[in-house]
């Protein structure tokens, strides 16, 4: 392994290899001072601002205990907590659905080698590089409850008008109106490139044996994408989880609190109610939730997963 | 019997050309679908506010107001919004790109003892997202009293993990041979960085910088947080804030509003359609690793 350098390093000496050592740690203490004061550091921090009582407005502070956690668990915060957290699993149940099971289905329509569906393929894709927030504005504007495209057109289907984004009832199916249009696209290319990656011959050899398109499909294609839809899940899982950008421009959270998603709601406490310390403590708790559900997914899918030998 | 043979034959090819128009029409429906709200966008961006909020609305603008577009830029500052998205975007990508590439060859080709245990530490910020640590950053950024400063929305973004773990990956390809060879000439770290792998990995280079440049084009949370005025505001909080300003008003200058929504999301478009090999193949490569 290391008889690369030794044909160097050996000549000089040990000092020379310590200094080499030193210089190849060198490289990566940039990042490692990075990653300590921004990231590691922030997040030890997040915990301590847990147990104080500092607000924005004030400069000084001092620890209060449990307090907060109180107020979470047991305080005027449970309630509001809870049904943040129903607001957030389900927003993100939804985007994980439309991300494999769209994704999937796209991937299976689009997959055909030809200069127009090269070229669709990149269509459905795009918006995912569209900012979200802009895209939220377009969205809003179809989604106008007087004006918008979308009950136009079901008014030519004899439907009634529907408030959208101004309901609390469909405010959130309104946001993830938009975000099937973003991430469907990007499910149905992560597909589509591990597609070309199984080898024909299974098909091959399963034609032979009489297996429908269905089978085949089903034996083969689904078990060997276990894979890819374990990376789908798990980053979906993360990216949305963490959903602010359309809430904040779509529904502010509202109305009233239906669409009140973990981020949003601790950028709410920590940048329009000034309540810093509570604002810590959820998000400390949403960390661990965070946390542990991504490690109980990687457990299991250790054990679902199928990999092509 | 050939007759037979016949007959199954153009049943066969009529079946396969029946399906090849389904699937044809099937995939056109789904484009259109995805393609209308950009469309949308456009159009309404031309209408005037009385065609915009008339009860059936038109599909093409019987008149063309291209001065929604000046309405729009007289409403906010688009052009500083511009700016300053560019620096900010340019200067996250070019420090994600450098301290990327030194992380990424000592995590690959370097040798120091922990050198694995420490790339753990890499991959674990994966998991802390700034959503969660913004409270605490944003109180340390306000110490350094870099609210409002490009340093503010630039420095916390400055290194990407997922950077270093993609070019990780690439610079273990490159065969050690070709640094043993430079080495051996005197060339140094920074010399068989910057002139061995990077060159080396050319196409991973391009699609991570790529895609940096796209997130941070994109960004909003971190920059919501750390600018209060318009003054070091970004494109991607620009059309909101261009929607904000017309308080009340939003319906009817919904023509100048989609206006300044085109004008933040054609660059990305043109980037998009010009690098999107680059772009494509950055996701397969994420997926099958």
């Amino acid at each position: 392994m290391k008889a690369n350098g030794n044909a160097i390093t050996g000549r000089r000496g040990a000092s020379h290899r310590k200094r080499e050592k030193a210089k190849d740690f060198l490289c990566v203490a940039p990042a490692l001072a990075f990653f300590a004061v921004f990231v590691y550091y922030p997040l030890v921090d997040l915990f301590r601002i847990g147990f104080t009582n500092w607000n924005l407005i004030r400069d000084d502070y001092k620890y209060v205990g449990l307090k907060n956690y109180k107020w979470l668990f047991k305080g005027s915060g449970f309630d509001t907590w809870l049904a943040s957290l129903k607001v957030t699993f389900s927003y993100t149940f939804w985007e994980i659905v439309i991300t494999l099971a769209g994704g999937m289905l796209l991937a299976a329509l689009f997959n055909r080698e030809s200069k127009a569906f090269s070229a669709m393929r990149s269509i459905v894709f795009m918006p995912k590089y569209i900012a979200i927030s802009t895209s939220a504005i377009v969205f809003m504007w179809i989604l106008n409850d007087q004006y918008g495209f979308l009950n136009f057109v079901m008014g030519i289907f004899g439907k009634e008008p529907v408030a959208w984004l101004n309901s609390e009832r469909t405010a959130l199916t309104s946001v993830l109106i938009l975000t099937g249009w973003r991430v469907v696209g990007y499910g149905m290319m992560i597909y589509l490139s591990a597609m070309k990656g199984i080898s024909k011959d299974y098909y091959e050899a399963a034609e032979l044996d009489g297996a429908n398109a269905f089978l085949r499909f089903r034996h083969i294609t689904l078990p060997l994408l276990s894979p890819t839809t374990l990376f789908l899940f798990v980053t979906t899982f993360i990216a949305s989880m963490k959903v602010f950008q359309s809430i904040d421009v779509m529904t502010s959270g509202g109305p009233y609190e239906s669409t009140n998603v973990m981020v949003y709601w601790i950028y709410d406490l920590a940048f329009v109610q000034f309540r810093v310390d509570r604002a810590a403590v959820v998000a400390s708790v949403f960390f661990v939730i965070l946390l542990a559900f991504t490690a109980a997914t990687m457990k299991i899918s250790n054990k679902s997963v199928h990999y092509e030998s | 019997m050939a007759n037979d043979s016949f007959a199954a034959n153009v049943r066969a090819k009529r079946a396969r050309l029946v399906s090849t128009v389904l699937q044809y029409a099937l995939a056109a429906i789904v484009v259109v679908v995805v393609v209308f709200p950009v469309y949308w966008m456009i159009i309404s961006s031309l209408k005037t506010s009385e065609e915009l909020l008339r009860p059936v609305p038109s599909l093409w603008p019987a008149e063309f107001r291209w001065r929604n577009y000046s309405d729009a830029l007289a409403m906010a500052p688009f052009g500083k919004y511009f700016f300053n998205t560019l620096v900010m975007t340019m200067g996250i990508m070019s420090l994600q790109l450098v301290i990327g590439s030194f992380a990424a060859y000592g995590f690959s080709k370097g040798r120091f003892p922990g050198r694995d245990a420490l790339f753990v530490v890499v991959l674990g910020a994966l998991m802390i997202p700034i959503q969660v640590t913004f409270v605490p950053i944003y109180g340390m950024v306000a110490k350094l009293h870099w609210i409002n400063t490009f340093a503010g929305l630039i420095v916390p973004h400055a290194v990407s993990a997922y950077m270093i773990f993609m070019l990780r990956q690439t610079f273990k390809s490159v065969d050690d041979s070709f640094l043993e060879a430079a080495r051996l000439e005197g060339m140094g770290r920074i010399g068989i960085i910057f002139k061995i792998l990077v060159p080396m990995c050319k196409p991973t280079m391009l699609t991570v910088g790529i895609i940096s440049f796209i997130d941070g084009w994109n960004s909003y949370f971190w920059p919501k947080m750390v600018t209060t005025t318009p003054f070091r505001r970004t494109i991607a909080q620009g059309v909101y804030e261009l929607k904000r300003s017309y308080a009340g008003l939003e319906t009817m200058n919904q023509n100048q509003i989609m206006a300044g929504a085109v004008m933040a999301v054609v660059p990305i478009i043109v980037l998009f359609v010009v690098l999107q090999k680059y772009i494509l193949s950055g996701f397969s490569k994420a997926a099958s690793k």
